[in-house]
């Protein structure tokens, strides 16, 4: 058992522990080879060449890019979705079934089967290459509304009518109350939000055409696409794009395992 | 989730306040969509272009189109190669963490890891392990005296393995751990019972956690199932749909006709039949999870 286990672990380690190793060779040195591989010289050239402000690599610029959209994306989805779910769950108004209907039918429309009609929205309005382009469409809205919904449905109502009967408003309760109560859930979200944000390819690649606006999803490719035989420049490429979302992960462990289980969704 | 419902505030304005910035944005970037997609379909014309209205000729149209039905087949066929192991996988992978070996947060972490990449990461290290001449595995068997006869990208069967490899490799982890907490659930109380009847290992993992666990996998194999009705970035990016058309997908035929041949409206009748899929199945998923709750 414990030799299948780690059997496994290495064997889902070694692809990444490749990486790493290539990128600390020589730019154009044979890493494929693994005596090569693991003999020095070790040196940070590859890094320095990804890294040269020459126009052709701009890692600095989509790691940027990658955490702009991925801040702006999370936070304000998170912030919305948290007043939605709260006015859903806790306020009674007409049309509140036809609200949620239409939030659920937002779960199954899976973002690529809407890229084409946003595309053409998009340049409509003369977005192109903008980071609203980059931001507002295909924002994970539904996910975020359900699961916190979920979680402001299980408050107690004495809480909250507690304070009601103090006089505090409905700001004031969502303010005071629902937002530091629902932190872990949101917390939870917010990561899930955030690796997926980061992670996207498809809609970045369709409306970042300029090289200053992409995001390290699209910028990886589009620089490596020039290196032939030479793999130890793009590894480095590959490394620095990694390393963020290796160390979030490092950190955040748990609440990132505990988010999936509580979404389920990819 | 029934109790504890009542509604604090009835105020229509205050509903408002609240749901207008959410309604906004979603109303404008998903609902919007749906129908203008819709609505495309129904037209021919490039995007940017004057449109004239064609009715369902574009619908007409797929039905006899090939590459549309090979992108369709492929797709069903991925579901069918991924579906299964990426359960085994998930699955073993779980159990092995569940086992509390030493250095179990060690294994979780190996096993997650990948996920945390970013598909064009991950899609630049399979091309570089899995390509002809200078690849990893041809150099190193090429060290070894033998020769790779066989491409990983040649042909439809290695192309779609190759594309296997890499999603295991990516998102087994995620599975993991919704096996995991499936586990997790199982009250201890029940391998106990068994102990005390002298049930051997195998025998507790066929009648206790098997079936324990049958509502998680249904929900892994639905979610697996979606997310390959959506695979667009490891064929992109690993075999570019090649050789010719064998490994291309449904969303990257939706990318090829819509941002290669620039025909919106075709490209809107395909995605539309996409989301009715997808919607279909979603659909199903919600259903099972109502019933179960």
């Amino acid at each position: 058992m414990y030799l299948c286990g780690y059997a496994i672990a290495l064997l889902m380690v070694a692809p990444l522990l490749w990486m790493f190793i290539s990128a600390f060779k020589q730019p154009g040195s044979t890493v494929t080879v693994l005596s090569k591989l693991f003999s020095p010289p070790f040196t940070l050239d590859s890094f320095i060449k990804v890294l040269k402000p020459d126009g052709t690599a701009m890692m600095w610029r989509w790691t940027l890019n990658s955490v702009i959209v991925g801040v702006v994306q999370t936070g304000i989805t998170v912030l919305f979705s948290s007043w939605a779910a709260f006015a859903v769950s806790r306020i009674a108004f007409k049309g509140k079934t036809i609200i949620f209907v239409l939030i659920l039918i937002g779960m199954m429309v899976p973002v690529e089967s809407i890229v084409v009609p946003l595309f053409d929205m998009v340049t409509d309005m003369g977005w192109s290459n903008s980071y609203n382009a980059l931001i507002w469409p295909g924002m994970m809205l539904p996910l975020a509304f359900l699961i916190l919904k979920q979680f402001i449905d299980q408050l107690p109502n004495e809480l909250l009518e507690a304070a009601r009967i103090d006089g505090a408003g409905a700001f004031l309760i969502w303010w005071k109350m629902i937002w530091p109560l629902s932190r872990s859930s949101m917390a939870a979200v917010s990561i899930f939000i955030f690796i997926q944000s980061w992670n996207n390819l498809l809609w970045p690649l369709l409306v970042a055409q300029e090289t200053s606006m992409m995001t390290l999803p699209v910028g990886i490719p589009t620089f490596q696409s020039i290196f032939a035989t030479d793999l130890a420049v793009p590894m480095a490429s590959n490394v620095l794009a990694s390393v963020p979302a290796l160390l979030v992960f490092l950190l955040f462990q748990r609440h990132i395992i505990k988010g999936i289980s509580m979404t389920g969704i990819k | 989730m029934k109790q504890l419902k009542s509604p604090i505030y009835k105020n229509y304005l205050t509903a408002l306040a609240f749901l207008a910035p959410f309604m906004v944005l979603y109303l404008w970037f998903w609902i919007y969509p749906i129908i203008k997609g819709f609505l495309t379909s129904l037209t021919a014309g490039s995007i940017g272009a004057e449109k004239t209205f064609v009715g369902l000729d574009n619908y007409r149209y797929m039905l006899s189109d090939d590459k549309f039905w090979s992108s369709f087949w492929n797709t069903l066929y991925f579901i069918l190669i991924s579906t299964p192991s990426i359960v085994v996988v998930g699955l073993v992978m779980a159990l092995l963490v569940n086992m509390k070996l030493k250095g179990t947060t060690w294994l979780r972490t190996a096993f997650f890891m990948p996920y945390m990449l970013s598909v064009s990461v991950l899609g630049s290290i399979w091309v570089f392990i899995l390509q002809s001449r200078t690849g990893l595995i041809a150099e190193t068997l090429s060290s070894f005296g033998v020769t790779m006869e066989f491409s990983f990208f040649g042909s439809w069967g290695m192309g779609w393995l190759s594309i296997l490899i890499a999603t295991l490799w990516w998102t087994a982890g995620f599975n993991m751990i919704m096996f995991l907490a499936g586990l997790q659930e199982i009250s201890d109380d029940l391998y106990e019972a068994a102990d005390i009847d002298g049930a051997n290992r195998w025998a507790k993992f066929r009648y206790i956690t098997m079936p324990s666990l049958k509502g998680v996998t249904a929900l892994v194999m639905m979610l697996q199932t979606i997310a390959s009705f959506k695979l667009f970035g490891q064929t992109w990016l690993i075999t570019k749909g090649g050789p010719g058309t064998s490994t291309t997908p449904l969303v990257h035929y939706i990318y090829q006709i819509a941002f290669r041949q620039w025909d919106s409206g075709y490209a809107s009748a395909v995605s539309f039949v996409l989301f009715l899929t997808i919607a279909l199945i979603s659909l199903i998923q919600f259903k099972l999870l109502m019933s179960k709750k």
